[in-house]
């Protein structure tokens, strides 16, 4: 047993939380993994999906209302550069086929043929 | 015993004074840099990017390396600073590495499915890193979903295969991980809504669902902060672990339906009745010498989880090892640097030739 008394106003915090760490990670992981937690869990996801379908219904018609383009609009518009986005990329792509010096960056080529240690 | 009175006195004062000051220092100062290992952006399309990391040798291993990311999370977790950087480790060690990484998917990526994640983004990955650095042969290295992602792909090309096929905490048998089966049990879980209501699995209710694997973890982790104030080297993991623990990406809507459909409820990976665009992933007829590394204390992918992997991978050249920490220290922070780095490097160095 050590002579040098704690006085590290931590010491008992610290003892303390890990007891309490211990407890609720074990009860509440047991109580996590009964049926009814899962469904009161999806009970209250589903009730956010749920408030989040209506806004997203009355912020289009709101939109509409003031002429604004929807988040479909926005999506659509969305896909329509990802489009764009996919042919830069293969355009890129070839130019790098038949030009790869000017795309590489200047770099000291590595040799490939290392060996692992003895 | 007036001494030790007065020296642990002494140290308790000393380290209060330390927490004040490391407390002001620690809110006042920005938060660290991370993934900053030098690299090219070779591939940015939808949530898929490609890194290709700067050689730090002259000479490099003939066989590249590329790392697969688990989709929920980033990919600094690899690389989160210098002397931290499971990247600039294997760089050091002489190998070429590439690295597969996500973004968040925008609204447009919804329709995103289990085929493309594997098929498109791993398959071009694979391809991209065959035609960066000429060689055909690639190891592939994949971590959680990463690691689920890689399998996938490997079962389906068992014949053009990987050249050698390293993953670490990997789940196959999702009937074991209880907490995430249970919550998403079909009776109250309607995935269906979820993704057709929102398009995405939002990060928020990711985060939250693995914060409940351990419902006192986060004001644990907090408490020991405040009492490690002192600890500079503590104070500067918990900074980088927590960003990055925090920083989630929303899942694509349809790739969520699919995970949650073939994988956890009907567990098709583990009773190998698992198909992508219509053809059957094999993990028997996969040859390549395979490596599976599991954390004793994973809370996220439990033992139970991901033990049965080794047994349905049709490598003659097969091992799988459980090394101390958990699913995050186990590849990066002080442990991993001592325990898992270097035993992936014994592994593969001599097999990347």
């Amino acid at each position: 047993m050590s002579d040098k008394p704690d006085l590290d106003p931590f010491g008992f915090a610290r003892t303390w939380m890990g007891q309490w760490e211990k407890l609720v990670n074990e009860h509440g992981t047991e109580w996590l993994a009964k049926p009814e937690a899962a469904q009161a869990m999806q009970a209250m996801s589903s009730a956010a999906i749920q408030a989040k379908a209506v806004s997203n219904e009355a912020s289009g018609k709101l939109l509409a209302a003031a002429n604004l383009p929807s988040r479909a609009d926005v999506e659509a518009l969305g896909m329509r550069i990802a489009g764009v986005e996919a042919s830069l990329a293969r355009i890129e792509a070839m130019l790098r086929t038949q030009m790869p010096d000017a795309a590489a960056p200047a770099r000291p080529a590595v040799r490939r043929t290392r060996k692992p240690p003895e | 015993m007036a001494t030790a009175f007065v020296d642990s006195a002494q140290s308790a004062v000393e380290r209060a004074i330390q927490r004040n000051l490391k407390g002001l220092g620690y809110l006042a100062s920005p938060a660290p840099v991370l993934g900053s290992s030098a690299k090219d952006v070779i591939v940015n399309r939808g949530p898929m990017r490609l890194y290709h990391y700067h050689p730090l040798t002259e000479e490099v291993y003939r066989v590249p390396v590329l790392l697969v990311m688990a989709t929920t999370n980033r990919g600094y977790i690899f690389d989160m600073v210098p002397g931290q950087s499971l990247v600039e480790f294997l760089l050091l060690r002489g190998y070429d590495v590439f690295m597969l990484d996500w973004e968040a998917p925008r609204a447009e990526d919804r329709g995103l499915a289990l085929k493309d994640y594997v098929e498109d983004f791993v398959g071009s990955a694979i391809t991209e890193v065959q035609r960066s650095t000429g060689e055909q042969d690639v190891s592939l290295v994949g971590y959680c979903m990463g690691g689920v992602l890689s399998m996938l792909w490997a079962g389906l090309n068992h014949a053009a295969g990987p050249k050698n096929l390293a993953v670490f905490t990997t789940p196959v048998d999702f009937q074991q991980m209880t907490l995430f089966k249970s919550w998403s049990d079909p009776r109250y879980f309607d995935v269906d809504k979820l993704v057709d209501t929102l398009g995405m699995a939002p990060a928020d209710m990711l985060l939250t669902a693995f914060d409940m694997l351990r419902p006192a973890g986060r004001a644990s982790a907090n408490f020991a902060l405040l009492d490690n104030l002192w600890n500079e080297d503590f104070v500067k993991g918990h900074r980088m672990f927590d960003r990055w623990s925090n920083d989630m990406l929303p899942l694509a809507g349809e790739y969520f339906r699919e995970t949650t459909k073939q994988l956890v409820w009907d567990n098709r990976l583990k009773e190998g009745t698992m198909k992508i665009g219509g053809r059957p992933v094999e993990l028997d007829r996969i040859s390549a010498p395979f490596l599976h590394v599991t954390a004793e204390h994973d809370h996220i992918v439990t033992t139970a989880a991901s033990a049965p992997l080794i047994e349905l991978v049709g490598s003659d050249d097969k091992e799988q090892v459980v090394l101390k920490g958990g699913h995050v220290s186990l590849i990066a922070g002080p442990n991993a640097v001592k325990r898992m780095w270097p035993k992936l490097d014994n592994w593969l160095g001599a097999k990347s030739v």
